[in-house]
Order: structure tokens, then C-alpha cells, then sequence
């Protein structure tokens, strides 16, 4: 018997819908008991004195931490990225590039959370007026910034050797051989990656409840401190994450496919 | 989309599989160990508390040189109790009335009789704020003496939680005194806890009431328990009141307020199942 893909992967679908339904049926789940206890803790979690609004004020200081913060790590990112290839190019700038040297190692030497404790313990401690969320997109967008500037000196060492030097010997300066030839090139490489970049930070915030930021996962928390019930405020702020990384890593596959398809034409 | 779906539906086989195999489990009973009766019996169980607390000074003393071997601490107190009645743990140790909601509100739960110990909690400061430390004490006494302190102590300790409405907190917002920054761990009810956008609880109503009478804005800053000593002493808040135990060790990096809740017994939260009297 020949069978094509498609229709495996359709019995191997029932065949996983059927084996689930028996063991869910075997756990006691289809019981009214179970159902109606998940219901009301669902009630109670989620719908009750309008509790689901903590999870969408939650996940909007997260998506905005996370946006401002990756818009500062591209900008850190790229900034040092180009110190350190000028350097390894032929422009000597020792200070500035021992700088980002130091700062790259640092920043990705240490832990994403100490890093924002260290800020907003250490050094903004007695600034009591500025608001926590601006300390932890700075905290969040520098240390972004170490890995972004890795990424986008992987895209401009990418770029062939020649352009360069065809560029160069066109007339143009180093810099804006840079500007105009290389950079442009490079960033449409590492686009995908940067998208990336906001997926993991996107993760990373989640210990911003540290310093007193209610994001997505302090907000989840702040709901069990309420309810006092542990799994379903946790599974449902999970739950949130993967759609929206879900939902992200399927733009990037378009982008990907988008950016390979006009460099073809 | 199909392959979405089979990953999906793969998860779930795999998530029922082992919820299955999870209450099949269960089945065989452990040989009980003699149940708890006393305070003594914790000395070589496992216990747990929440990081900074004075519940885990005391879990340490009562294990001794075993603490790090037996003791765990949470964060929040919610995964402390779940610990407790997945079985990970045999007790916790905390305050009082905290405890209390937490028997009052999920089944299954006890409080040992016996006491741990009997404190006091105090509003913290920075070591040497001794002008904002005047001030808050004498707004203290006054609300102690009108009996303010008091309605709100009733108002938690025998009310209903979930029938406060916060938005009838007054936090003064309009005060041309400056502000007000209290740090504290909205965990800990009835203390305080953090409904919605607000917050609500004993200490929450107290830093309010004392607020008004020195005429600033009350602002929470609500941050992990442990954080709270590193905040008031760094200047990022003003006070900390979290339900904070007054100890001598604290006592040498902070000064606090006079008392506003003496009593505080910390006791061991337990299995009901677990728990012979």
C-alpha cells in the first residue's frame, strides 16, 4: 500500500487526537467535577473583577521595554560593530576600539538580570523620580547592544572582501565606503537576526518584575498572590509568550524568504 | 498549519500522557511517617520560608546546622504553598495572619498551635533618617490614638479581602508635601497585596493614613522582599513596610518606627492530612 505524505501525517493526526482523548478520558477529565473546577478557577484566574486586564497591562510594559529596548541595542549594536571592523579594516582607533572591546565583554559576561539589578540598585539608586520602565530599557538595551554589535559584525564581515576594496578604489572614503556600500548590504543580512534578537529579549524581560516593573510575568504573580492558585495564572502568561513568539518567528521565515527572493531578482 | 497542528496535538498526547501516569501513580500510600504534632518534629524536616524573612531565621535556628540541606525559600509565598501541598516540604514558616487566609481560602491546609516566636513589625528606614523617622512616629501615635489604626487592623484581620474596594484608599495624590515612597511586597496579604492597578492591605491603609497627616503623596514601590533593605538603604524609597519584623541584626543597617503591630507570631503552616493535635 502506497501512501503519500499527506495522508500519514492525517492518520498520525488521529491517531494522537484519539490516543489523547482516551487518556484525558482515563484522568478523570471529562468528569463535571473537573470540568467545572477549571472553569471556576478559570473564573476566578482570569474573568473576575476584570483580573485578565493585569495580564494585558502586563504584556503591554513588556512589549514596549522590549521595543525600546531592542531599538537601543540596534543602535549600540551598530555603533560598535563599526569601531571594532574599522579597527580590524585598517582605521586605527585604539581607545574607541578597546572601549567597545571592554564593553562587549562585559556586557555579555554577565547576567541579563544582575546587569539590571546593578542599574537600578547601584547606579540609579537615588533616582527615586524616574520612572523603573526607562532604567530597564536601558539596562535591557545595553546589554542587547553587546549582542547586536556580534551580530552585525558577522553581517559586515559577510560582505565581500571586494566590495570594499572596489569602493575604496573608486575614490570613496573608508567611511563612506561604510555608509554607502557595505552597511546597506549588511543590514538587510542581519535584519532576520535582529528579529531574533527581540524574540530573546522579548523572554529576557520577564525578570524586569525584579526592580518592581509589572510586566507580563509579574503580572501572572500578581494574580496567584490574589487567587492563591498556582498553575493557571503561570500556564496562561506562558501560553501568551509562545503565541507571540510564535507569531514573531513566522514573520521572520517571511522575511527571510522575502529578503532571499529580491536579492535573487 | 497542519504541521502546527500535529505539534500541537503531540504536546497534548504527551502533556495527558504524563497527567495519566501522574494520578496513577498517586495509588500506593508512603508509610506514614508519624504524623506532626510539635514544633520539635520540624527540627529534621524540610521546611521552607520566604527569602529575607524572619521565617527563615527562625527555620534556620529551629535546623540547625542542617538548614542548608532542609530549608528552601521562595520568592512569594504562593510557591511556597504549593511546595507544601505538592509535598515537596513538609512546613512553612511565616507570620500569622497570613497564614490564616491561607488555610481560610485552600483546603487542606493547618496551622500548628504551637508558636515559633512573637514580634513586632515597625516601618524601616534608612540608618540615620532620624528627621522622617520623628515625623512618621508622631503620625503613628496620632492614628494609633484616634483609633484610625485600629478600624484598619479590624477591617483586614476580620473582613472579607475581597469586598475591599482599593480606589477607596485615599493615597493623597494632590499633597503639596512632596512624596511619600513606600517599598513594600504586595504578597502578604492581609498586609498587602495588589489588586489591579492598586493596592490594598493593612500596611498599604496605614502608609496612607500617615501620609495625610504629614500632608505628602503616597506612592507603593512593590518589589521582591528581599530587595526591600538594598531600596530604603540606597534612598530608592523612603520606608519600607512590609509587614517587617523588628530584629536586632536588622536593627544595625536600619532604624525603624515605633511598633504598629505588636503580637506577630510566626507559626507553622502544615498539611491538614499531615497535622495530629
Amino acid at each position: 500500500m502506497t501512501m503519500n505524505n499527506k495522508t500519514r501525517g492525517d492518520y498520525f493526526l488521529g491517531l494522537c487526537l484519539i490516543i489523547l482523548i482516551f487518556l484525558l478520558y482515563r484522568s478523570g477529565f471529562f468528569t463535571v467535577e473537573a470540568w467545572q473546577n477549571f472553569v471556576d478557577h478559570f473564573y476566578q484566574n482570569f474573568i473576575e473583577k476584570d483580573r485578565y486586564m493585569m495580564l494585558v497591562k502586563g504584556l503591554r510594559s513588556t512589549i514596549f521595554m522590549t521595543l525600546f529596548a531592542t531599538l537601543i541595542g540596534v543602535a549600540v549594536g551598530i555603533i560598535l560593530s563599526v569601531i571594532r571592523v574599522a579597527h580590524a579594516g585598517g582605521i586605527h582607533i585604539p581607545v574607541l576600539n578597546a572601549l567597545a572591546d571592554c564593553y562587549i565583554a562585559v556586557l555579555r559576561g554577565t547576567p541579563a538580570m544582575v546587569q539590571l539589578l546593578i542599574w537600578n540598585f547601584t547606579i540609579f539608586a537615588s533616582a527615586r523620580d524616574l520612572n523603573k520602565m526607562y532604567i530597564a530599557i536601558l539596562a535591557f538595551g545595553l546589554n542587547s547592544g553587546a549582542y547586536v554589535a556580534e551580530i552585525f559584525r558577522g553581517g559586515i564581515e559577510a560582505i565581500d572582501r571586494g566590495q570594499m576594496e572596489a569602493a575604496r578604489s573608486l575614490g570613496l572614503s573608508y567611511g563612506k565606503s561604510m555608509r554607502l556600500v557595505i552597511l546597506p548590504q549588511a543590514i538587510r543580512n542581519v535584519v532576520p537576526m535582529l528579529f531574533n534578537e527581540f524574540i530573546v529579549l522579548l523572554k529576557e524581560t520577564s525578570v524586569a518584575g525584579y526592580i518592581g516593573i509589572d510586566d507580563l510575568t509579574r503580572a501572572g504573580q500578581n494574580i496567584q498572590a490574589l487567587t492563591m492558585e498556582h498553575s493557571q495564572p503561570l500556564i496562561m502568561v506562558a501560553i501568551i509568550y509562545l503565541l507571540i513568539v510564535m507569531f514573531l518567528s513566522y514573520l521572520v521565515r517571511r522575511l527571510e524568504k522575502y529578503l532571499s527572493r529580491s536579492r535573487r531578482g | 498549519m497542519k504541521k502546527f497542528l500535529l505539534f500541537v496535538l503531540i504536546l497534548c498526547a504527551a502533556g495527558g500522557l504524563y497527567y495519566y501516569l501522574d494520578c496513577k501513580n498517586k495509588a500506593p500510600e508512603q508509610i506514614p511517617e508519624p504524623k506532626l504534632s510539635s514544633i520539635e518534629q520540624l527540627k529534621d524536616q524540610k521546611l521552607a520560608a520566604q527569602r529575607g524573612t524572619v521565617g527563615q531565621m527562625i527555620a534556620e535556628d529551629l535546623l540547625g546546622g542542617r538548614s542548608e540541606e532542609l530549608l528552601t525559600t521562595f520568592e512569594k509565598y504562593v510557591d511556597a504553598v504549593s511546595a507544601l501541598r505538592q509535598k515537596k516540604i513538609r512546613a512553612i514558616i511565616m507570620d500569622e495572619q497570613p497564614a490564616k487566609r491561607f488555610v481560610k481560602e485552600i483546603e487542606g491546609l493547618a496551622i500548628m498551635k504551637q508558636e515559633l516566636a512573637n514580634e513586632s513589625y515597625a516601618i524601616g528606614f534608612k540608618k540615620g533618617n532620624t528627621d522622617l523617622v520623628n515625623k512618621v512616629n508622631a503620625a503613628l501615635n496620632e492614628i494609633k490614638s484616634d483609633g484610625t489604626l485600629d478600624k484598619i487592623f479590624d477591617k483586614y484581620y476580620n473582613g472579607d479581602l475581597k469586598q475591599i474596594n482599593p480606589d477607596e484608599i485615599d493615597f493623597n495624590l494632590n499633597a503639596d508635601g512632596g512624596k511619600l515612597v513606600v517599598g513594600t511586597e504586595a504578597g502578604f496579604a492581609p498586609y498587602e497585596l495588589k489588586v489591579g492597578d492598586s493596592y490594598i492591605g493593612v500596611d498599604i491603609e496605614m502608609c496612607a493614613a500617615i501620609a495625610k497627616k504629614l500632608n505628602m503623596s503616597l506612592v507603593i514601590e512593590n518589589m521582591n522582599f528581599d530587595a526591600l533593605p538594598m531600596a530604603v538603604n540606597s534612598g530608592k524609597v523612603d520606608m519600607i513596610c512590609a509587614g517587617f519584623t523588628v530584629t536586632e541584626d536588622r536593627k544595625k543597617n536600619m532604624d525603624f518606627s515605633e511598633n504598629y503591630v505588636v503580637n506577630a507570631k510566626h507559626v507553622a503552616l502544615v498539611r491538614a492530612d499531615d497535622y495530629e493535635q
